[in-house]
């Protein structure tokens, strides 16, 4: 018998938004969750993975049956019906839950693909059930692993990289451009919808103010008021032009507010400062003239989805390196894993031949009473030496076995020609193997 | 011995140049562990010369070009490990191995003539080349500057892109790389002036040789007004920027052109 990992869960691949909203380990605390799961003695070991699109437990134990008894609790914990969850929970076993885990880490499980707050809560997930001392020996490992499949994702490949949203890739360009966006000035002309949520964005980068200008000075007002800006006059656009670093244009102007004249002349009056011209608005606003002018950097709806477009086709092609990042850490696992099913038979034979070797020497020991003491201690040394000589290569080569049925039957084979007692802990501490030196 | 800080900095142009391309942590550790070491090897090397020759090896145009890669090397290491900003090593490391190729090949330290014995001697060259160590690492701030606003005006957001700092830090820190490289170049100057006027008497031909009419004094003066012209135009009239970055690459190119064909060819003041 040895331990069995599972994961269990469902997310937005396979649950609807109404039914995640109810199966929700969030709300009333991680802690509750697992509180309630530890209840029902299911596992050995437990963690409660819940984001806004993801809720999963992860369990280590000792019977197949945690399935069912888990995927319960789901149910009974969220008051859902199994009739209502039954088709939308996944399960992972073993190496494909160390896989699965090692995924979600690295974002190649989220709806956008390569975010990079799941890591975050994936830590989390892990941090609240060790604190309440629900992980052992097998879902640390496990989690640790999936900590570094993460950060390796995220350091060597490209997946988490490049906006892929308009306003996002309008906000991470102004990072390119100025560094610090805290001592930017924004200014937005128009006051439509698009306009209003490129505030928002940059008014949440920290930007240090934004004046709103509209032909209306009372929508201006109240957009202004709405993202905590300043309004201004249409007529004082040049000055308000010449204060700011970034201008996002989006209104519902026919023509071209801005030529690159009124761009010339608002850039004579501040050399020395970029300006990033974010030209939502369709028909533009912006005479596309004014990105040739030194200092001035122009982009358009069209181009701002270009970057959008081509950031996720680049995220795409990383998936290949991600994935293959991703196997070689469950690869890691489902080694250690295999390893420490087979330390309950590697144990049990190392007991066996332990024993025989006890009971010749206690079936001789009436010829060794006549030996000196250091004799006899030469005998017990070198008995023990022979043992673990005898043992050292299958002890390696059991532990190197990395195919599920291939070690069972390895197990198996060894239960019958030694006749090996049934195992009582499979997580028992591994045992040291002692390369025995020549008795010479 | 003489090829090991070189072999080094190859090595470490090499790493800099994966950990570019590829953006393994890693490979940056080792890159910047790679420059770390030629660097030791270098401070070796010096150490050793300073014992063999009993003064710092800084007579003839061969081992100031060793000791300015040594401190551009020195300077752009501490950069790196306070900024933590490691895209720039690749430009840094292949100018210290191009370079490091001159002293690795003749590495015979020159005996000071009489006529630098002068604690002056040494103040201006150490001056100078920290000067060019300076105007070396704002020239590679430049180009960075300019691949990197290329890209963004051009709207093809590509390589440099995802791998260097903002246009906004690269232009601060190439003003300030030029502030630093100015004042030493000053002092280096006036230093040199100084010293040039206390041994003109001196009966070595190459010391009645020190006046504007040397092409290396000429060109240093004019690296001068060129580097002046840049403080003021990015204080007083806003070039900062493009043109900041395309006037420290023109004045370390001056820089090298000094460095190397009129030092070892053209002077008749500087070639000891």
């Amino acid at each position: 018998m040895s331990v069995r990992l599972f994961a269990i869960g469902l997310s937005h691949q396979t649950a609807p938004i109404e039914l995640r909203e109810r199966v929700d380990f969030a709300r009333d605390g991680l802690e509750a969750a697992l509180a309630g799961l530890a209840a029902r003695n299911i596992a050995r070991e437990m963690a409660v993975l819940s984001t806004c699109n993801r809720a999963e437990v992860y369990v280590a134990a000792d019977t197949d049956d945690a399935v069912d008894l888990v995927a319960r609790f789901f149910g009974e914990y969220h008051g859902v019906s199994p009739a209502d969850l039954q088709s939308h929970l996944y399960v992972h076993r073993g190496a494909d839950a160390a896989r699965h885990l090692f995924r979600v880490a690295a974002g190649l499980e989220s709806l956008v693909v390569g975010e990079p707050q799941i890591l975050g809560q994936v830590k989390s997930a892990y941090t609240v059930a060790s604190d309440q001392h629900y992980t052992g020996t097998v879902l640390n490992r496990l989690f640790h692993l999936a900590f570094s499949a993460g950060k390796r994702v995220r350091s060597e490949t490209g997946l988490g990289e490049g906006a892929v949203s308009v306003s996002y890739a309008a906000i991470s360009l102004a990072k390119k451009i100025f560094g610090d966006l805290s001592r930017l000035e924004v200014l937005i002309l128009g006051t439509g919808e698009m306009g209003k949520l490129t505030g928002l964005h940059l008014r949440a980068q920290g930007v240090r103010g934004i004046t709103v200008a509209s032909r209306t000075r009372a929508t201006a007002d109240r957009l202004a008021e709405q993202i905590e800006g300043a309004a201004c006059d249409w007529a004082d656009l040049d000055t308000a032009l010449g204060r700011a670093d970034i201008v996002v244009t989006a209104t519902g102007a026919q023509a071209a507010i801005l030529t690159k004249a009124d761009i010339q002349r608002v850039m004579k009056t501040r050399p020395e400062r970029p300006l990033f011209l974010i030209d939502i608005a369709l028909p533009r606003d912006v005479d596309p003239d004014a990105g040739t002018l030194e200092q001035v950097f122009l982009y358009n709806l069209d181009d701002l989805q270009g970057i959008v477009k081509k950031n996720l086709a680049r995220r795409t092609a990383e998936l290949a390196r991600a994935d293959a990042i991703v196997s070689s850490e469950a690869a890691k696992f489902a080694a250690w894993l295999q390893s420490r099913e087979i330390i309950p038979t590697v144990v049990a034979l190392r007991e066996r031949f332990e024993s025989i070797r006890r009971a010749e020497l206690d079936r001789l020991q009436h010829k060794l009473t006549g030996l000196p003491p250091e004799a006899q201690a030469q005998v017990d040394h070198i008995t023990k030496l022979i043992v673990e000589k005898l043992l050292l290569t299958p002890t390696e080569q059991l532990k190197a076995v990395s195919d599920d049925a291939l070690a069972a039957s390895y197990s198996d084979a060894l239960n019958r020609l030694f006749s090996l007692p049934p195992s009582e802990d499979p997580l028992a501490e591994e045992p040291v193997v002692v390369k025995p030196r020549n008795a010479t | 011995m003489r090829a090991i800080p070189l072999l080094l900095y190859a090595a470490a142009a090499a790493a800099y140049g994966a950990h570019f391309a590829w953006r393994d942590p890693r490979v940056g550790r080792l890159a910047t562990g790679l420059l770390a070491g030629g660097l030791l090897a270098h401070t070796f090397l010096i150490g050793m010369q300073t014992v063999q020759v009993g003064h710092a090896p800084l007579v003839g145009t061969t081992a100031a070009i060793s000791a300015f890669v040594w401190l551009l090397g020195l300077a752009y290491l501490y950069l790196e490990l306070t900024s933590n900003e490691r895209s720039m090593g690749l430009f840094v490391a292949v100018l210290l191995a191009t370079l490091g190729i001159i002293p690795a090949l003749d590495g015979e330290v020159a005996q000071r003539p009489e006529v630098l014995r002068s604690p002056l001697f040494t103040i201006h060259v150490m001056s100078m080349l920290l000067a060019y160590a300076s105007f070396a690492l704002a020239s590679v701030l430049g180009v960075t500057y300019v691949l990197l606003f290329k890209e963004i005006k051009a709207k093809h957001l590509g390589v440099f892109y995802t791998r260097l700092p903002s246009l906004g830090v690269l232009d601060v820190m190439n003003g300030r790389a030029v502030a630093v490289g100015w004042i030493f170049l000053t002092i280096g100057l006036v230093v040199g002036a100084v010293w040039a006027s206390q041994v003109q008497s001196s009966p070595d031909p190459r010391a009645q040789n020190m006046s504007l009419a040397d092409p290396k004094i000429l060109v240093a003066v004019v690296s001068w007004v060129l580097y002046s012209f840049a403080l003021y135009a990015r204080r007083v009239i806003g070039w900062n920027g493009r043109r900041a970055a395309v006037l420290s690459a023109v004045g370390f190119a001056i820089i090298l052109f000094n460095l190397l064909p009129i030092g070892y060819f053209m002077t008749r003041s500087h070639n000891f």
